[in-house]
């Protein structure tokens, strides 16, 4: 019963996107306000509908409805009730819904917040994002239904993929969808800007929270992806640029571009073509992830649910997308002026283009290594797969780039800066940099990257403490406060800008993770028997025994090992190898021990004979840092959409 | 933006459009095997039913289709109804042949599977240890391979066969059609 509401409510929310999508045209044309408030109705009532749908789907999850064909391929009775309920988006179908929830949410908060102080753009946003809904539903209500019942159904059903049975698994595709999604408000108030020919600061405004939220989900997603191949792939490392991983990170490159030069033309009425450019390009390419992953143009280890048929409407709905968006920027990009210009390389605003063109240099690098595999295969037999190497060598310098410019932010002043002023501001913290360049080497950073990593993360952090001391001081001064009460008035009165830095601040600390884990990762593959010892680092580690052990889906062999190290507690590491009831694919439960320094890391392969059991053991310095940098990340935007949306007029 | 940043950016757009829509023809799952057009190597094995043991080179004159199964394996279950009506369709073929390799399996859960789904009628080898399979190549299930009848693979097949597989894929190589 459950599942015919979840599809009737779904079917109502189509025609009501329907209806969405066409409603605020008629109010404009024919000057019928009532018409664009029926829109605003509509995109309430297809938040509620498609929460009603989803509740729908996940009841019967919840039920073990076998009869409904999408439940009894994603579950079964032994499934733990925490994965029966996240299996809603265990495939293609169920996370297409999701998809469109989230969009109906958004949209319905959108519709609810600017509705006041948007009216100009509101109509169009409305419309623009019935048009995506009705796109979506399209797709789930007649392409990939995750409400087709069986005639027959079984008794039990064939399980989820024991690779998504893991919390990792379950929070990757909300937050990346979430991600995903939430550009589409963004991207409804720059179309609305160009259609009313309105490229002015109104839609940066109202879509300053949403892009900085947006961006805040696609980082969690990504990490949470990342940090999920790290230790249920058990192939000790966190990202391989798999084409899914690849979909991810372009999205988050452009936001990312994008955030930093909306601050230009709210500063400077500067970059409004680029503006709008960006966050189109944003939104297409989160459309082109969720393409990626679901048409199977592309092989990748994501491949749970490919399916060509949809592919081909898919690749329908981003073409008219894509040609409307495009078409009409190039179109009505002329009617943007843009009075002032850069006055001088030495400022922000050209820092700011500088760090646009790193940006989308690597974004677009990361989408020709992407589609040249594709390229090549269509237009000839071959196949081919782009691998680590070639990111790693375009990759690293323009991340380098980055960090650098990254240094220059916060000292470097708008408009124009005196070379006397720049020498004086940065000449402490590039000599900080250049000495911690020169002592890496020594301290064991020989390799040239990581050399010139470790100097930039100094200079960085200099300039930044540099400014922030700066500030405080100022503060003090003028307001008579104690230096903590001044850090504390600072940070508070301009959330926007400190919690850039504190951005800022984890960025440096997951550049340090990279270096540490992607440098000095020591690997050993061995057989070990019972008793059998290896060292690796300062760790000495000995297989005491193994066992075999079993929960309710699954069973599995598990080794016990040893680990110890002079001066510290022995810890005990308990890798497994898996085998789930209902699949045949053994799922390696790496043993991961983490500490601030370095990660221990094993993982049990195969028997090899009687007693003998292959393993790979992993020290990865550092990886902890990743982690620790990207939640230091996500608090900084979290910080920065506290502040409201007014302009802010003076620097501080 | 001027004229030219314009065509750069439509172009683009266009071109990667356009570059998907072809790649959608492309198959993910055929993926070439460097034992395409090698000799097939030969196998003896117990039959899953009966006494009289499975072997390859048995058949040599026909084409043979070699598909490699198992009653733990998911897709099987998909591609079952297809193995049963294509050994219907081609059961007065002289020239083909269809085998199965029950592969990592126990006879009795593979003779379940049977069982339960249909039993297409052609001999099933068993190979519980996988020395077949990893002979093969096969790194998943189900996997198929056509045999020619010198004994040389000429395809090999990653995933379920689909229906209409006999058809597009194998009859043309079988006539000739396709070097």
């Amino acid at each position: 019963m459950w599942i015919e509401i979840a599809h009737f409510s779904t079917l109502i929310a189509l025609m009501l996107a329907g209806l969405m999508l066409i409603a605020p045209w008629i109010g404009l044309r024919w000057q019928r306000m009532v018409w664009i408030r029926v829109a605003r109705q509509a995109a309430f009532m297809i938040c509620a509908l498609l929460t009603l749908a989803s509740a729908g789907l996940i009841a019967s999850f919840l039920k073990h409805d076998f009869s409904v064909q999408y439940v009894a391929e994603h579950a079964s009775l032994k499934l733990p009730v925490f994965y029966l309920a996240t299996a809603m988006w265990g495939g293609h179908e169920g996370s297409l819904l999701l998809w469109a929830w989230m969009l109906s949410l958004f949209v319905a908060i959108a519709a609810w917040k600017h509705w006041n102080t948007h009216p100009v753009s509101m109509p169009w946003v409305l419309s623009i994002n019935g048009g995506l809904l009705l796109g979506f539903l399209l797709l789930v209500v007649f392409l990939s239904s995750p409400f087709e019942r069986l005639l027959s159904p079984p008794p039990d059903g064939r399980d989820l993929n024991p690779l998504l049975q893991d919390p990792g698994m379950v929070f990757h595709p909300p937050f990346l969808y979430m991600g995903y999604v939430g550009f589409a408000i963004p991207y409804a108030f720059a179309m609305a800007a160009l259609i009313t020919s309105q490229g002015d600061s109104e839609w940066i405004l109202a879509t300053r929270r949403w892009t900085l939220f947006s961006w805040a989900m696609l980082t969690i997603g990504i990490v949470f992806g990342a940090y999920w191949a790290y230790y249920e792939l058990g192939w000790g490392g966190y990202w391989a640029w798999d084409p899914v991983e690849n979909a991810s990170f372009m999205p988050w490159l452009t936001g990312l571009a994008f955030l930093h030069s909306v601050m230009v033309q709210e500063r400077r009425r500067m970059f409004k073509t680029w503006n709008l450019f960006l966050i189109i390009t944003t939104f297409a390419l989160s459309l082109l992830g969720t393409f990626l992953v679901r048409s199977g143009v592309l092989s990748s280890v994501h491949a749970f649910a490919t399916d060509p048929g949809r592919g081909v409407y898919i690749l329908m709905f981003m073409s008219a997308l894509l040609l409307f968006s495009f078409g009409l920027l190039t179109a009505k990009s002329d009617q943007l002026r843009e009075t002032p210009k850069l006055e001088s390389p030495w400022s922000k605003e050209f820092s700011f283009l500088i760090n646009n063109l790193f940006l989308v240099a690597g974004a677009c690098t990361v989408l020709l290594g992407t589609l040249y595999p594709l390229a090549v295969e269509t237009l000839s037999t071959a196949k081919v797969s782009v691998g680590a190497p070639y990111y790693n060598k375009v990759f690293i310098p323009i991340m380098l780039g980055m960090l650098a410019l990254m240094g220059l932010g916060p000292l470097i002043p708008w408009q124009r800066a005196s070379l006397a002023k720049l020498r004086q501001e940065f000449l402490p913290a590039g000599i900080i940099g250049l000495i911690g360049m020169l002592v890496a080497p020594l301290v064991g950073v020989t390799h040239p990257s990581g050399a010139i990593a470790t100097g930039l993360i100094l200079f960085v952090g200099a300039t930044h403490l540099k400014d922030l001391l700066r500030n405080i001081k100022t503060r003090m001064s003028r307001e008579s406060l104690s230096a903590p009460g001044a850090f504390l008035r600072l940070v508070t009165r301009n959330k926007r800008r400190y919690g850039g830095m504190l951005v800022h601040l984890g960025t440096l600390v997951m550049v340090a993770g990279f270096v540490g884990s992607g440098l000095f990762q020591e690997e050993r593959d061995l057989f070990l028997a019972k008793g059998d010892s290896m060292r690796i680092g300062s760790w000495s580690l000995t297989l005491e025994s193994m066992d075999k052990t079993a929960r309710r889906n699954w069973q599995a062999d598990e080794a016990v090992i040893r680990a110890e190290r002079p001066g510290e507690a022995t810890l005990m590491l308990r890798p497994q190898k898996r085998v789930y009831s209902e699949h045949s694919q053994p799922t390696t439960e790496a043993a991961i021990h983490s500490s601030w320094r370095e990660d221990l890391y094993v993982v049990l392969g195969d028997g090899v004979k009687d007693g003998v059991w292959a393993f790979r053991i992993y020290r990865t310095p550092l990886v902890s840092w990743i982690w620790i940098g990207s939640g230091i990340m996500v608090v900084g935007v979290f910080w920065a959409m506290l502040q409201g949306r007014r302009l802010q007029r003076r620097a501080d | 933006m001027n004229g030219l940043w314009k065509i750069v950016l439509l172009g683009a757009v266009m071109a990667i459009l356009l570059l998907f829509a072809l790649g959608l023809k492309n198959d993910p799952r055929e993926i070439p095997s460097p034992l395409v057009n090698r000799p097939a190597n030969d196998f003896t094995a117990p039959a899953l039913e009966g006494d009289q043991p499975v072997q390859l080179s048995a058949h040599r004159g026909k084409w043979v289709l070699v598909n490699f199964w198992g009653s733990w394996c998911v897709s099987c279950v998909a591609e079952h109804p297809y193995l049963i009506e294509l050994a219907k369709q081609t059961k007065n073929r002289s020239d083909f042949v269809m085998l199965g390799v029950d592969f990592r399996d126990n006879p009795d859960s593979a003779r379940t599977f049977l069982a339960r789904h249909g039993n297409p009628g052609y001999p099933h080898a068993q190979d519980p240890t996988q020395k077949i399979a990893i002979d093969w190549g096969v790194y998943g299930a189900p996997e198929s391979y056509l045999v020619d009848p010198k004994g040389t693979i000429r395809m090999k097949h990653t995933g379920p066969l689909f229906p209409g597989w006999f058809e597009q894929r194998a009859l043309p190589l079988m006539q000739g059609e396709v070097k």
